[in-house]
This record gives structure tokens, sequence and C-alpha cells, in this order.
């Protein structure tokens, strides 16, 4: 018998080309939330090319430490914290905001009480554009500014913004009431000197 | 609850962040305070506008072809 004779067994099945689980779970849960990391970077280094930098770097590290996230849970927190962390051990000493001014001590004016029988309803926000609103929102102190943009610009929840930016939940409670009134306050002086509403004369 | 205690966490409500309890203690004063009614209706006004404002900026086409040829060299 000559070996040929032998059937030959079939080939074993050539395993089908491993699917790349990493980069598709990546693509899937991080890479989504690119347009999200982008806002966070920019407000918080106030600068484009940074917040580009910023964020490519957020996704490197996050790709490298991928098998330390839990698939399937809070991507965005987790990939915000990444990003944070950078932000402040690289960029911070290197942007312009003054960290000096205290909120805390800044009494919040009542805008509604001044507003009331003129525009109760707040049709005057309508006649704010979005590059007036953020420049005013980059003009807060950091503190306030982050956990301003996590809230309303990201939409978490008081206990995502607690985890990320690790305080509290009573602090992401007061920064966020004190900020907002802030620059609410803001927005109304802006619309007063633009003319949109009269408002009531100093 | 009075109108101070009401306003104080006036966002917490609009967030809906508040506890049951409170969340009840606020609807029944905004019910028999039709002033703080209309404040809250201004604030959820504001909290829209600046959502709506900050909202609309995303990553540039750049920076995501920039993110995907450093992960995956393409």
């Amino acid at each position: 018998m000559t070996p040929n004779s032998t059937p030959t067994p079939p080939p074993p099945p050539v395993p089908p080309v491993p699917v790349d689980e990493k980069r598709e779970s990546f693509e899937r849960e991080a890479l989504v939330h690119l347009d999200s990391l982008y806002r966070v970077a920019l407000r918080l280094t106030n600068n484009a090319a940074d917040a580009d930098d910023l964020v490519q770097e957020t996704m490197l590290k996050a790709y490298r430490a991928w098998d330390q996230y839990e698939k399937g849970t809070n991507a965005k927190g987790w990939l915000l914290t990444i990003l944070r962390h950078a932000f402040i051990n690289e960029y911070r000493r290197r942007t312009r905001h003054p960290e000096n001014v205290d909120l805390d001590t800044i009494e919040p004016f009542a805008v509604f009480g001044e507003i009331q029988d003129e525009d109760p309803q707040g049709a005057f926000f309508d006649k704010i554009v979005d590059d007036e609103v953020l420049r005013e929102i980059d003009k807060l102190p950091e503190a306030f500014r982050e956990t301003l943009v996590l809230s309303d610009v990201e939409g978490m929840s008081y206990q995502e913004i607690a985890k990320i930016l690790e305080i509290p939940v009573g602090t992401v409670k007061s920064r966020l009431f004190r900020a907002r009134k802030v620059l609410q306050a803001r927005l109304y002086d802006y619309a007063v000197s633009q003319g949109y509403i009269k408002g009531t004369p100093a | 609850m009075n109108c101070r205690e009401c306003a104080e966490h006036l966002y917490e409500f609009l967030d809906r962040e508040a506890t049951p309890d409170l969340e009840r203690d606020i609807r029944q004063h905004l019910e028999e305070c039709p002033p703080c009614g209309e404040q809250f209706d201004f604030e959820a006004v504001y909290l829209k506008f600046l959502r709506a404002r900050c909202r609309t900026q995303g990553a540039s086409a750049e920076l995501k072809r920039r993110v995907l040829r450093e992960l995956f060299g393409e």
C-alpha cells in the first residue's frame, strides 16, 4: 500500500480569522463617545488643538487599559475619568484659567426676581447664541466649570459626576447650583447689554 | 416646606435627582405656591437652553481619523 492510498484526513478547519474582539468592543463602547470626550476636553483646555491632543491621548490610554474596563458598564464615565486625569497631569499647568476665584463667596444674583415681570418665561434665552454661552462657561473657575459641563453638556447623573471628579455627591449639588446661578446671572447681564431685554436698571 | 427651602432644591428636582420624599414635598409646595411654580418653570427653560446650546459641538472628522490611525494603524 502506498501511503497515498490512505485517505488523507481533511485538513483541520482553518479557524476563522479571529475577529479582533478588542477592537470591536472598543469601537462599540468607547469610540462612540468621541464627541462627548471632545466637548469636555474643549471646555477643560479652552483650546481646540489641546482638546484634540487630550482626546487622542485619552483614547490611546483607554485602549491600552481596555482589559481593565468591565465591558458593558459605564464606558463614558470610565473614559472621562481617564481624560480628566490626563488633563490634570499634563495640561492644567498650561491653561490660563484663573483658579483663585471662589464662587462660594459670590452671592448669586436672583435673575428670576429681576425679570419676572418683563420675561417670566425666559424668552430672552433664545436670543443668546452658542458661542456666547460657551464663552461664559469658559470663564467659570475650573471646579465649577467641569461639574457644569458633565451635567449640562454631557447629561451625567450626580452620582456619575461625583465618581469622575472624586468628590461627594453633596459637593456636586452645591457646585452645580452655584455654577448655574452665576452663569445665569452673567447671561442675563449679557442679554441686557445687548438690548435683548430691558432688565432692571442697576 | 417654605419657598426658600424649595428654591434651594430646585435643580435637584429639575435634574430628577431628588429623593422621592423631597420630590413629593416640592410638588406639594409648587401646587400651593404659584410664584415658586413660575420660578421653577423659568429655571427649567434655562436648563433646556443650556443643554441645547452646549451639545452641538463634536470631534472633527480629522480627529476621528487621527484616533483610528493611531489605534489601529489605519
